[in-house]
């Protein structure tokens, strides 16, 4: 059993110490993990370096410091790992005047594979795209998009399978179809490691979540873990009244309020039990003659949270 | 071989549409027709005359680097704008192998199109006088000229979303301007090597006109040549370069 959950026995692809900067800005700092069978989630919010991430796993991109290892090789200088190497990049990545049978079949003959025509059915019927994989790409749904690349991706029955923020643009039923596709390829024993912000998403496919916030490890585990580790983040709740200032004092008499601040519009009250301090507040202003006009818990979007863990 | 086979079939579909065939296809008939208008009721002397102004003055510094230029700088400039590039590299295909059909790719489509206009300017010539010596030596010379223009714009085209503008700047001030008042840089000029290698090919009636309106420093076919393999192996050399050492974003 290993220790250090951002790493994973019979790991297949490894970072070690790995920083990408570009000039001034650090998109990955320090960054130790690895990833193995199973699906994994790489969670975090926009801009948090999930896709530079990807790229160098990839070799797109060359870390500035550290090393990464797929399958035991440095991608960029053993070209011949792509074959068990798939990716489905974030951006368009399609080739508009293509069929989406050209264009699985295109990356089915790059990629080596014997059978061009038997592996891209395979892989269309996979991402259950059927008869319009015969129109061109350019008249395509953004969702519709998203399945090809996932097919072209899968056309050389890969060991590895990257997938940036796979379920953009797609609809209810075409994201239930394609969570049930990853998870069964990672049960399949493949390595599935998915990029998302969205926790949801990550929680309903991954078996193991890395959280990444600003380029660094925030948190690694299975998602209840990560569930628990967000369970203690304290919430914030703005309050407005006519008597700002007396009902702070009043409130941070109050155990259940571990924090306030005030403006001259409104007082920031954090707490670990919202619905306690919903309870209690209203009591609180009573007694001091205060009236509320607004009561509302801050922003709790995911970005927040990471930005918690991370700070711990 | 196959997978090269593929991307070379690949690139050239995407650089030659419908319309692009059409547009340039047209454009690379108008030396032919404009020729064809002006020597209609003009001697066989006078013929040479305007088939000598039509390659010097607008096939070969015109025609054949705007042709060239917007299709090759999309070779790579298109895959690394529409985000395919990734889709190209990360296959099992040495990079080498990459740079050089999506080379391959370009020349074809842009040599294919400035062939048809030498080879339409050449049947014009032909109809006209009965000799059909210019069909092969201005299919030489423009097959050449538009691959040492690939040559620059391919790798120029991965760099910069400038690429065609730039190499347009290129060929009106740096070889139309520069060059044409210092003979000495006409090495450097990529419209003169095809020129120097259709020279070399061509009658002593055509060379001698080429000769009396001061074309100067023509080195002949075999220079040209060589010069034009050394500028293709630099060049897919870079693209190899870049595709194996830059990050691919």
């Amino acid at each position: 059993m290993n220790a250090n959950p951002a790493l994973v026995e019979s790991a297949t692809v490894e970072l070690d110490d790995v920083s990408k900067w570009f000039g001034q800005k650090v998109a990955v700092s320090n960054l130790t993990c690895s990833f193995g069978p199973g699906v994994t989630g790489l969670l975090g919010p926009n801009g948090a370096g999930k896709t530079t991430l990807l790229r160098m796993l990839t070799g797109l991109i060359r870390p500035s410091q550290g090393s990464v290892r797929v399958l035991g090789v440095w991608p960029r200088t053993s070209p011949s790992v792509y074959a068990n190497v798939g990716l489905v990049p974030e951006e368009a990545a399609v080739y508009p005047g293509l069929t989406a049978r050209d264009y699985v079949r295109y990356a089915a003959t790059l990629s080596g594979v014997p059978d061009v025509d038997e592996a891209a059915n395979r892989a269309i019927d996979a991402v259950d795209l059927g008869p319009p994989a015969d129109r061109k790409l350019a008249g395509y749904s953004k969702g519709m998009r998203q399945r090809a690349k996932v097919a072209a991706a899968l056309v050389s029955d890969p060991q590895i399978l990257l997938l940036d923020e796979p379920l953009n643009g797609t609809d209810p039923v075409q994201r239930l179809h394609l969570i049930n596709l990853f998870q069964r390829l990672g049960d399949e024993g493949r390595t599935v490691i998915v990029s998302s912000h969205i926790l949801d998403e990550v929680d309903r496919m991954s078996d193991r979540v890395l959280a990444i916030v600003d380029g660094r490890l925030a948190a690694a585990g299975d998602v209840a873990a990560i569930r628990r580790a967000m369970s203690d983040i304290p919430y914030r709740v703005r309050i407005e009244t006519d008597a700002n200032r007396v009902l702070a004092a009043r409130l941070l008499e109050e155990a259940l309020v571990h924090g306030v601040s005030v403006d001259d519009d409104a007082l920031i009250v954090e707490t670990g039990d919202l619905s306690a301090l919903g309870r209690r507040v209203p009591i609180v202003a009573r007694e001091v003659d205060a009236r509320i006009t607004t009561f509302q818990p801050e922003d709790a979007s995911l970005e927040s949270v990471f930005r918690y863990l991370v700070k711990r | 071989m196959r997978a090269a086979w593929a991307i070379t079939n690949t690139t050239v579909r995407q650089l030659l549409g419908v319309r692009r065939a059409v547009i340039f296809g047209l454009a690379e008939l108008a030396p032919a027709a404009v020729f064809f208008l002006l020597v209609q009721t003009m001697t066989e002397e006078a013929a040479i005359t305007h088939v000598v102004a039509m390659i010097v003055g607008l096939y070969f510094p015109l025609l054949i680097p705007i042709v060239a230029l917007i299709i090759a700088s999309s070779a790579l400039g298109d895959e690394r704008r529409d985000g395919t590039l990734s889709f190209l590299v990360l296959r099992p295909i040495p990079r080498s192998v990459i740079a050089l059909t999506k080379f391959t790719g370009a020349v074809t489509v842009a040599a294919g199109l400035n062939a048809l206009g030498a080879l339409a300017l050449g049947a014009a010539y032909g109809i006209q006088t009965g000799s059909w010596a210019l069909l092969v030596p201005l299919a030489v010379g423009g097959v050449i000229a538009s691959v040492v223009y690939a040559s620059l714009a391919v790798p120029l085209g991965f760099f910069t979303n400038w690429s065609v503008l730039i190499g347009l700047v290129f060929v009106f001030i740096f070889e139309n301007a520069v060059v044409s008042a210092l003979s000495g840089l006409s090495s450097l000029s990529p419209w003169r090597i095809g020129l120097s290698a259709f020279s070399g090919l061509v009658p002593d009636d055509v060379a001698a006109e080429l000769s009396d309106i001061g074309i100067a420093s023509l080195t002949g076919t075999g220079t040209a040549l060589v010069r034009t393999v050394v500028i293709t192996a630099a060049s897919i050399g870079v693209i190899t370069l870049v595709l194996r050492r830059r990050d691919l974003t």
